[in-house]
């Protein structure tokens, strides 16, 4: 059940919201805890059983460490939780370990979605009481919730346990942020629902065509859908998990801040999901990077680690390809940027290297993605065809749609209109508009009943 | 002056989830979509494994979708909007000014599986084989469709169902009969299938390899029974904008004659049927009105005097085309693999048969598990 089904909107959302505002105060930390194990269950008993082995796994593993601090023997459940979760991501993201999944009674084609997420929780909270930064957790019930916290299963931001349960100590639950929280929601399913599949569409349509007979202009669109699409189809499930949080109180960060079309590379990466890279830097480049002082030895362990990030989102050479293009673009464009670029010079200049290394996760495999830009450059002798032309056509409306919601140029000119009557005109008339939405969303839900493409199995 | 607002909106859009959630939750649950042409999905049985690998949800969440409120005026108004967002794609059907076509062609699964059936079939059969694959309109049309669907998909999936199959199979070409006059209503504009005049077209060459001489196209008198069809890709769209399409019986003029049409289904029961079922038109799917709704087996029998049998193994196309084989056999078999259950053995044996005739479209051929219940 992802959360833009019909099933979960007009299901289990009210159905969740009913149950957690008619519980005691004192009480809702654990209907929050309920709800989100029936939420996993509904993913399958086997999820929850994952989960739950996650939590106890982990959480017995910190009280132990907790209890040892200080002394090496903190160092063996550290190390057995440790590998615990890397082992459980290498065996449900790799390939490899198909054949193992009827030992663990886990049912065949079932993609635990999700996992990267708890992984990299897991695996920082671990580091964290190791190291005596947090202390651990007392209270199975809120690790347990930290772990299976529904609104933030599925593409939800990564958060660091203490970020988590301030957000969880200092709810504040009511109608009015029930009012935001469904405003964020809806924004973010009309993210997936609307632009994501559509665009989606138009880069399967560009795929069914061999890379070698690809004209430039049928490429280019190509790598442009995707990219737009991988952009809405993320950003659009961490809104509804933020949205979806809000509603229960809990103020949880955006993981991404308008990254396509700005004038450096540099501003990309710092705002193409940020919770995710904020574990990668302070999990990976920081302790890392304190080995030596010398500039090479730093550069390449932040190539490193954009390389660990792209292999992260792909578990294959094509993802580490993905990071270390943009990592070295950065370090080059760090370099030069003394030369101040006009604006419009910048977004085109910054596009054309994202949407390069944005083949890379869009292929299959390193030959593919090759073969991809090879027609993107030109090289098949075709700039543009029937088909180039014919697409264009149908889904230009939609691309231009999408490039204008992927920046921030509207929330720019809201914030600068000031207490001007266009402002209070938007504001006013925000419940309408996000109706609206909701009720689009709806009927273009209602003939599959959900929409699950996630394009990434995180 | 936010926070009021932010109330408002929590308020609205609260009472607008709830109206609809209870109406799903409370409304009256349909088992059947007239406009859709399809029964509904009931209501998920629970069972330990559908709860452990969490397809009782899905079908849960594909149930929550079939019992929407107002499901079918949303559809409808989807298509509307789902075609202005993008390519003329809805659901997977493509709309023209003309007609409707399904865009799955380059989805679906090999046909090698089905192959292998067929031919161990023809393995342990005296008899003769004879094969007819039929493109779906989208196979015939593919110029209509957008440019990087153009790809002959369907012509080269059934080319290599063909080189799988057994020499000694008697294959017949309908594609190119097929491509060759789609200037003609040969397919209906907003169904897959062949229309009377198409399954005529194949049968003059099928039944010419069958051993007989067609008749001639002006022996028939043609009805036009239904002028306001409206098919299976235009249920799935929901798209009206394409002309309802025309249904034809055809009759033979001589004095050949249908004796008796009984369908038997899987547990014996025994149903009268006719070669053309008039009352189907008032239902939901017209095409039903060839040889009625489906059954596992339908048998047909004629006063043409020559003792000659016929086992016919199809799918949708073949209901249609059984009303050209009337005029050259005393008897035919009509068996649908796709309703039966069990074996088709179980229904009957095809050892009392010499010739075999295998009608299939393109589309259930790649569903092996059709196929395999032939052994």
């Amino acid at each position: 059940m992802v959360y833009s089904s019909l099933l979960f909107i007009y299901g289990f959302l009210p159905f969740s919201l009913l149950f957690y505002y008619i519980t005691p105060n004192r009480q809702r930390e654990k209907m929050l805890l309920l709800l989100s194990m029936l939420f996993c269950g509904a993913m399958g008993l086997c999820y929850l059983g994952l989960m739950l082995a996650y939590t106890v796994v982990n959480y017995t593993a910190c009280r132990m460490i907790g209890k040892n601090r200080g002394k090496p023997a903190a160092a063996v459940p550290f190390a057995a939780a440790m590998i615990f979760d890397l082992a459980a991501i290498l065996v449900f993201r790799t390939k490899y370990f198909i054949g193992s999944y009827s030992i663990i009674g886990w049912p065949e084609g079932i993609f635990p979605i999700g996992i990267s997420f708890v992984t990299l929780a897991m695996l920082g909270t671990l580091i964290d009481v190791y190291n005596g930064r947090i202390s651990e957790e007392k209270s199975i019930f809120r690790f347990a919730l930290y772990v299976m916290f529904f609104p933030k299963l599925i593409m939800g931001p990564v958060l660091r346990y203490r970020s988590f349960s301030k957000a969880l100590g200092s709810r504040r639950d009511g109608l009015n942020e029930i009012g935001i929280g469904i405003s964020i929601f809806v924004k973010g399913l009309s993210k997936k629902v609307i632009v994501a599949d559509n665009l989606y569409m138009l880069y399967k349509a560009v795929r069914s065509v061999d890379p070698a007979d690809m004209s430039a202009m049928t490429a280019w669109l190509g790598i442009a859908a995707f990219l737009l699409s991988l952009y809405f189809t993320m950003s659009g499930f961490s809104d509804m998990g933020v949205g979806l949080s809000h509603c229960f109180g809990m103020r949880l960060p955006q993981c991404f801040s308008y990254p396509l079309f700005r004038t450096k590379i540099r501003y990309f990466a710092a705002r193409w999901h940020m919770q995710a890279m904020h574990w990668f830097r302070h999990y990976i480049t920081k302790p890392l990077s304190s080995f030596s002082r010398s500039r090479i030895f730093r550069r390449c362990i932040y190539i490193l680690s954009w390389g660990a990030f792209g292999f992260w989102y792909r578990f294959d050479m094509n993802g580490i390809v993905w990071g270390i293009i943009l990592a070295a673009a950065i370090i080059v464009e760090n370099r030069f940027s003394k030369h101040r670029l006009l604006a419009v010079t910048g977004v085109i200049y910054t596009f054309i290297i994202t949407a390069f290394a944005a083949v890379f996760l869009a292929c299959d495999s390193i030959s593919d993605s090759l073969r991809y830009i090879f027609a993107m450059l030109g090289g098949n002798k075709m700039f543009a065809d029937s088909l180039g032309f014919y697409l264009f056509r149908y889904y230009v409306v939609i691309l231009l749609v999408a490039m204008y919601a992927s920046t921030d140029l509207f929330r720019n000119m809201l914030i600068r209109s000031g207490k001007t009557r266009f402002r209070t005109v938007i504001a006013a008339s925000a419940p309408l508009i996000v109706l609206t939405f909701a009720v689009l969303c709806t009927i273009l839900l209602s003939y599959s009943g959900s929409s699950g493409m996630i394009i990434m199995k995180l | 002056m936010n926070e009021r607002v932010n109330k408002f909106t929590a308020v609205i859009m609260l009472g607008f989830i709830c109206i609809f959630s209870a109406a799903m939750l409370l409304g009256g649950k349909e088992s059947f979509s007239v406009d859709e042409n399809r029964e509904l999905t009931e209501m998920p049985e629970v069972s330990a494994s559908s709860l452990i690998n969490g397809s009782f949800t899905e079908q849960l969440s594909r149930y929550a979708a079939d019992h929407f409120p107002a499901r079918e005026k949303l559809i409808a108004i989807d298509s509307r909007i789902q075609a202005e967002l993008s390519e003329k794609i809805v659901n997977g059907v493509f709309v023209s000014g003309e007609r409707l076509l399904d865009t799955g062609a380059a989805d679906r699964p090999d046909t090698e599986k089905s192959a292998e059936a067929i031919n161990s079939f023809n393995d342990s059969y005296n008899g003769a084989v004879y094969f007819v694959c039929v493109p779906t309109s989208a196979g015939v049309y593919s110029e209509t469709l957008p440019p990087y669907m153009q790809k002959n998909t369907e012509s080269r999936q059934i080319s290599s169902l063909y080189s799988n199959l057994s020499a000694d199979i008697r294959k017949i070409d309908a594609y190119n009969i097929l491509k060759m006059l789609n200037d003609s209503y040969i397919f209906y504009r907003s169904d897959s299938k062949w229309t009377s005049y198409g399954a005529y077209c194949v049968y003059r060459t099928v039944i010419q390899k069958l051993g007989f001489s067609p008749t001639a196209y002006d022996k028939y008198t043609i009805d036009h029974v239904e002028n306001d069809f409206r098919g299976d890709l235009y249920h799935r769209s929901g798209y009206a904008g394409v002309k309802a399409d025309i249904m034809d019986i055809y009759r033979c003029k001589g004095d050949t004659n249908v004796i008796s049409c009984t369908g038997r289904d899987e547990r014996g029961n025994i149903y009268k049927r006719h070669l053309f079922d008039k009352a189907e038109l008032d239902s939901s799917y017209k095409y039903n009105m060839y040889l009625g709704k489906p059954l596992p087996l339908v048998k047909v029998k004629t006063n043409v005097n020559n003792q000659r049998k016929l086992l016919v193994i199809t799918d949708s196309f073949g209901s249609c085309f059984v009303q050209f084989l009337t005029q050259h056999y005393s008897e035919i078999t009509v068996v649908m693999p796709s309703e039966i259950k069990g074996s088709v053995r179980n229904m009957v044996d095809p050892g009392k048969f010499d010739q075999t005739l295998f009608l299939f479209g393109i589309d259930s051929m790649s569903d092996s598990s059709i196929f395999e219940k032939l052994n």
